[in-house]
C-alpha cells in the first residue's frame, strides 16, 4: 500500500476475491463481450445497407444507431469499468457532472444549430461556404470513383437540385 | 465483487471512511476520464453542427472508407468494422487482466496484459492504413476548386484524396474533423498502450506481487476502456450515421 493512499478501505481487503468469484465474473465479462459484438454486427449490417445518401436523412434509423451508441458505452461504462459496482456516490460524482455538461452542451449546439441554419442570420464566411457547396452539388466534385455508386449518386444530386 | 458492503448514506459523510470507497488513485483516474469525454464530447457536437451545415454534400463513409488489406474488391466499412472488433476484444483481455489481478494470479495477468497491448498496436496500426488511404485517394480523383496563391481565385482541379483544404470525397470539413478526431483519438490510443507497456514490464519484474495487489492494472484498464469508450462513438458518427 503506497503511503500517500487512505486506508479507508484497503485495497486488498476491498479488491481480493476467490477463485469461484473470479469465474463467475469471468462469466459476466464475456456475456457482455457477446452482447457488444452482437450489437456492433447488427449496426454494420443496417450501416451497409444504407441508401446513396447514407442514413443520415431517416430518422428512425438515426436515432436507433444512437440508442445502441449509449447503450454499449452503458455496458463499457458499468461492466468493464465496474462504474456498476461502485458506491452510489462514486457512480454520482463520476456520471452527474458528466450528464450535466453534455446536455447543456447539446443543448446549445440544436439552439445555435437552429438559429444559424436560418438564412436570415447568415455570418460573412457563409457565402463562402454556400458556394462551396453549390460546386459540389453542381458536380464539379461529383465522386468518380466509388463503382457502381457513381451514376446514381449523379441523379440523386441532380434530382436534389430540382427540388431547391 | 465481494466488498460491495453498501454504506449508510447517513453516516458516510461523518468521517473515519472514505464515502466513495475507492482509493485516491482510482478516483484521479475516473476525475480525468470525465474531463477528457468532455473534451471528446465538444469535439463530437462540434462535428455534428458542422456536418447538419453540410448535410447534402457530406460524403458518405461507406464511398470513402472502402479498403481492406490484401483484397482487391471494394469492402465498405469491413475493415472499420474488423478495427471496432479488434478494439473491444483488446478491452476485454484487459478487463481479463484486471480480474487476474484481483486474484493475484500473476501469469493470467502477464497473458491478458500482452493480448491488450497486441490489440492496441494493431488497431493504431489500422488507423494509420485507413489514413494512408484516406490521403491518397482514390486513382481518378475528382474535379474541386482550389484556391490558387498566384491567381488569388479559385482554379478548377483534379484533386486526389484529403488533406486540411481540398477533399476529393466531398466538402474538406469532412477531413478536417475526420484527421482531427481521429487523431485526437488514435493518440489516445498510442498513449494507451505505451502506459500498458509500462505496467507490463513492471507487472514482470514483479512490482505489483511485492506490492501485494495489481491496483495499478485497474487503473490503467479505465484508461483503456475509455479508449474503446470514445471509439464506439467515434465509429456511430463517423462511419454508420
Amino acid at each position: 500500500m503506497s503511503e500517500f493512499h487512505d486506508d479507508y478501505p484497503s485495497y486488498e481487503h476491498m479488491a481480493h476475491h476467490s477463485e469461484e468469484e473470479g469465474k463467475k465474473t469471468r462469466k459476466t465479462l464475456w456475456r457482455v463481450f457477446w452482447y457488444m459484438l452482437a450489437i456492433t454486427i447488427f449496426e454494420l449490417v443496417i450501416g451497409s445497407m444504407a441508401p446513396a445518401q447514407g442514413w443520415s436523412g431517416t430518422l428512425g434509423i438515426k436515432v436507433l444507431f444512437i440508442g445502441l451508441t449509449i447503450l454499449k458505452a452503458g455496458f463499457i461504462v458499468m461492466a468493464f469499468m465496474h462504474l456498476g459496482h461502485e458506491v452510489k456516490f462514486m457512480k454520482y460524482a463520476v456520471l452527474a457532472p458528466y450528464l450535466i455538461f453534455m446536455s447543456y452542451t447539446i443543448f446549445i449546439v440544436l439552439d445555435e444549430g437552429i438559429y444559424s441554419g436560418d438564412p436570415e442570420n447568415r455570418t460573412k464566411i457563409d457565402p463562402i461556404l454556400i458556394k462551396q457547396q453549390e460546386d459540389l452539388r453542381a458536380g464539379h466534385g461529383a465522386h468518380h470513383a466509388g463503382g457502381e455508386t457513381a451514376p446514381a449518386h449523379g441523379t440523386e444530386h441532380a434530382s436534389e437540385e430540382a427540388h431547391h | 465483487m465481494s466488498h460491495s458492503t453498501e454504506i449508510d448514506s447517513k453516516q458516510a459523510w461523518d468521517g473515519g471512511q472514505s464515502p466513495f470507497r475507492v482509493s485516491y488513485g482510482k478516483m484521479m483516474m475516473w476525475f480525468f476520464l470525465i474531463s477528457d469525454a468532455l473534451t471528446f464530447g465538444g469535439l463530437l457536437t462540434s462535428y455534428g453542427f458542422i456536418r447538419h451545415k453540410y448535410a447534402d454534400v457530406w460524403p458518405k463513409a461507406e464511398n470513402v472508407f472502402t479498403h481492406f488489406p490484401f483484397v482487391e474488391q471494394h469492402l465498405p466499412l469491413a475493415y472499420v468494422g474488423l478495427m471496432t472488433f479488434i478494439l473491444i476484444m483488446s478491452s476485454v483481455t484487459m478487463v481479463l487482466a484486471v480480474e487476474a489481478g484481483h486474484r493475484n494470479d500473476k501469469k493470467k495477468v502477464i497473458v491478458w496484459m500482452f493480448w491488450t497491448i497486441v490489440g492496441g498496436a494493431t488497431f493504431v496500426a489500422s488507423q494509420a492504413w485507413e489514413w494512408y488511404h484516406f490521403i491518397v485517394g482514390t486513382e481518378t480523383g475528382a474535379l474541386r476548386h482550389v484556391w490558387s496563391q498566384e491567381l488569388h481565385t479559385y482554379v478548377e482541379q483534379t484533386v486526389y484524396g484529403a488533406n486540411m483544404t481540398v477533399n476529393e470525397y466531398g466538402v474538406p470539413q469532412f477531413a478536417n474533423y475526420f484527421f482531427f478526431i481521429t487523431g485526437f483519438h488514435g493518440f489516445h490510443v498510442f498513449s494507451g498502450v505505451m502506459i500498458n507497456l509500462i505496467i507490463f514490464l513492471n507487472v514482470l519484474k514483479g512490482t505489483y506481487e511485492k506490492r501485494g495487489h495489481y491496483e495499478m492494472i485497474e487503473k490503467v484498464g479505465l484508461y483503456w476502456h475509455f479508449v474503446d469508450l470514445v471509439w464506439v462513438f467515434v465509429f456511430t458518427f463517423f462511419y454508420l450515421l
